[in-house]
C-alpha cells in the first residue's frame, strides 16, 4: 500500500489527486492537504470583479467531492517537510494544521510514501507597502473573495461617474517582479466593457501601469503571430487594443508604495513619478507559500530543497547563467525533486530556472521584469503527468515516466475582453512552446503554425463554455476525464 | 468614415504611434455568422496545440 500526499488542491493539485484516486487501486491512499473548503475556477473572478458572475458561480465545496471521489480531504495548511523522516522513523511526513473541519489549530503529522507539492502562490502583498485589500488600498482579484471586494469598489466608481464625477482607474501590477499580467489585462478590458455599458466611459481615465518593458509581453517574453501576410508582435496588437480602447500605459514600472489615491514607483530607466487614482487593481508578487524542510536530525533543509524564492527544486537547471546562455533545456521535464526522488512540485509551486522574459534592471539596482506564468493549462498537465510518474513508479517504475515541460508544451489562453452573449469579445491565443526555444525556432522562438491569436466574439462563448467545462470536470460530473486539461 | 475610429487620439502620444482597427475589422468581431465559423477555427486550433502538448 501507498500514500500518495498531494498538499494544495488548486487546479494542479486538484488534477494529480483526483486522476491518481482513479488509477490507483483501493488499497492506496490518495491524500489532499489544503486550508481551503472551496475549489475556485480563478480564470472567472475576472467576472466576479466587474458583477457579471457571483462567487457562488465560480466556488465548490471540496468536502463532497472528495467524499465521493474516497480522497482522504485534510482542511488544512501544510507546515514543515521532513523528506527522511525523523530520528524515530525512516518514514517521510509533513506536519499540517488544522483550518477547518472542526479541527482549526490541530497539528498533525502526515506520513506519505509519495509527495506532490501543488500549494500555488503566497499573494505577497506584504512585499509592496499599501499594497492589497487587507489594510491597503489597492483592490485585488486573486481570490474570489477579492474579487466580490473589488466589484463592491467598483461599482462605487461607476456611481460616482454617474453622478458627473471624473475617476481614475489603474490597473496592473504591484511589483516589479509580478507575473499574471494576464488576469490585470483580462480585468482592465472588463472595466472598460462595463463602463462603456454604463455609458460613463467618457467620464473616466482608465490606465495600465505594468512591470513589462513592452505591453504584450506577459512575463514570456511576448509572443509572434502571422497576421495580414506580416509575422507581427505581441506588442503591436497589446498597443493596438489599448489605443482603441483609449487607454494609457505606463511601462517598466516598479510600485514601491501605495498611498491613499496615489501609486507611487521606479521605472526602468530609474526615475521615480506617481500616479494618482480612485480605484486600482494591482496584481501582487508571487511567492512561495513559506514551507520549511528538516532532514532526519532535525536540521534545516530549507535552502536545500526550496528556492530562494520559496518555490520548490525539481529537475531544472538552476546554475544561474546569463541570459545569453538560457536555453529551452533548463526547464524541468520530470517535475521531481532531485535528492528526494518522491517528492514532486507542479504548477506555480515549482521553481523556474529563469524568468522568461529577459531580465532587466534600473540604474538604481532594481529588478523590473515580470516573472514567469505558470498558471491554467501548463498547471494541470504538470499535475497529470507527475500524477502518471507516480502511479507508474508505484507499480514498479524506477524513473518518472511522463513529462510536462513548459518548453516542450504548448498553452491555449482566452483573456476575456468583455462578457455579453452578442456583445462580448475575447482574445483566443495559443502559444507554443511556452518558454521560447530560440535554438529550435531561431528569432522568434516559437512555432509560428501552433502560435497564434486573435480576438472575437468567438472568444467569449470559448471562455464562457471552458468556465462550465473546468468547473463540471473539477467536482468530477459524468465525463469528467474526457475533458482536456 | 474612417476617421470616427481615431478620433480619440492625441498626435504624438504612444497611442497614436500604432494600428487602430477600422469599421470592418469591429464589425467582425461580434458578427455572429463570421464568429461561428472562427468558434470552430479556434477550437480545431486549440484541440491541435492540446495533441502536440500531451507527452
Amino acid at each position: 500500500m501507498a500514500r500518495v500526499v498531494v498538499m494544495g488542491g488548486g487546479v494542479s493539485g486538484h488534477t494529480a489527486a483526483t486522476f491518481l484516486r482513479d488509477w490507483l487501486s483501493a488499497d492506496h491512499e490518495v491524500v489532499v492537504v489544503t486550508p481551503n473548503s472551496k475549489w475556485n475556477w480563478i480564470p472567472s473572478n475576472i467576472w466576479v470583479g466587474v458583477g457579471r458572475m457571483k462567487k457562488e458561480d465560480v466556488v465548490f465545496d471540496l468536502d463532497p467531492v472528495y467524499k465521493k471521489a474516497n480522497i482522504d480531504y485534510r482542511q488544512a495548511k501544510a507546515l514543515t517537510i521532513h523528506p527522511e523522516g525523523s530520528k524515530e522513523s525512516d518514514t517521510p511526513f509533513i506536519t499540517i494544521e488544522y483550518t477547518g473541519q472542526g479541527k482549526e489549530g490541530e497539528k498533525e503529522e502526515l506520513t506519505y510514501d509519495y509527495l506532490i507539492n501543488a500549494t500555488g502562490p503566497k499573494l505577497n502583498f506584504a512585499a509592496t507597502e499599501g499594497l492589497g485589500p487587507h489594510g491597503g488600498h489597492t483592490v485585488s482579484v486573486c481570490t474570489a473573495d477579492h474579487a466580490v471586494h473589488a466589484n463592491e469598489e467598483l461599482h462605487k466608481v461607476i456611481a460616482k461617474l454617474k453622478a458627473g464625477e471624473k475617476q481614475t482607474l489603474v490597473i496592473g501590477t504591484g511589483h516589479g517582479m509580478c507575473t499574471c499580467q494576464g488576469a490585470a489585462f483580462e480585468y482592465i478590458f472588463n472595466i472598460d466593457h462595463e463602463l462603456r455599458a454604463a455609458g460613463v466611459r467618457d467620464k473616466a481615465e482608465v490606465i495600465w501601469l505594468t512591470n513589462e518593458s513592452f505591453l504584450g509581453d506577459f512575463g514570456m517574453g511576448g509572443m509572434h503571430v502571422k497576421r495580414g501576410g506580416y509575422i507581427a508582435s505581441s506588442k503591436i496588437f497589446a498597443e493596438s487594443l489599448f489605443a482603441e480602447h483609449d487607454m494609457e500605459w505606463i511601462l517598466g514600472t516598479h510600485v514601491t508604495k501605495v498611498e491613499e489615491g496615489k501609486i507611487h514607483y521606479e521605472t526602468l530607466d530609474g526615475d521615480t513619478d506617481f500616479q494618482e487614482f480612485d480605484f486600482a487593481m494591482l496584481i501582487p508578487p508571487f511567492g512561495g507559500v513559506g514551507l520549511k524542510a528538516y532532514d532526519k536530525e532535525g536540521a534545516d533543509i530549507t535552502d536545500k530543497v526550496f528556492a530562494p524564492n520559496g518555490f520548490m527544486k525539481v529537475d531544472a537547471d538552476y546554475s544561474g547563467k546569463p541570459y545569453e546562455e538560457w536555453k529551452a533545456s533548463d526547464w524541468p521535464r520530470t517535475l521531481q525533486n532531485p535528492d528526494y526522488k518522491n517528492m514532486f512540485a507542479v504548477g506555480i509551486a515549482f521553481a523556474p530556472p529563469h524568468l522568461m522574459s529577459k531580465p532587466m534592471k534600473n540604474p538604481n539596482g532594481t529588478p523590473i521584469n515580470p516573472t514567469p506564468p505558470r498558471t491554467g493549462m501548463p498547471s494541470a498537465m504538470m499535475g497529470k503527468a507527475v500524477a502518471q510518474s507516480i502511479r507508474d513508479m508505484i507499480n514498479g517504475a524506477k524513473e518518472p515516466t511522463h513529462t510536462a515541460s513548459m518548453s516542450e508544451m504548448g498553452a491555449a489562453c482566452v483573456a476575456s475582453a468583455g462578457a455579453g452573449f452578442f456583445s462580448g469579445k475575447a482574445v483566443s491565443m495559443t502559444v507554443y512552446p511556452v518558454v521560447p526555444d530560440y535554438e529550435k525556432y531561431p528569432g522568434v522562438g516559437r512555432d509560428l503554425s501552433y502560435t497564434t491569436g486573435e480576438i472575437g466574439l468567438a472568444g467569449h462563448w470559448i471562455k464562457h463554455f471552458l468556465h462550465y467545462a473546468f468547473m463540471w470536470k473539477a467536482q468530477l460530473k459524468p465525463g469528467w476525464k474526457i475533458i482536456p486539461e | 468614415m474612417a476617421h470616427q475610429h481615431v478620433e480619440h487620439l492625441d498626435p504624438y502620444s504612444p497611442q497614436s504611434g500604432t494600428m487602430i482597427p477600422g469599421g470592418l475589422v469591429k464589425f467582425m468581431r461580434t458578427c455572429v455568422l463570421w464568429q461561428i465559423i472562427r468558434f470552430l477555427v479556434i477550437n480545431l486550433r486549440m484541440t491541435k496545440l492540446i495533441l502536440k502538448s500531451h507527452h
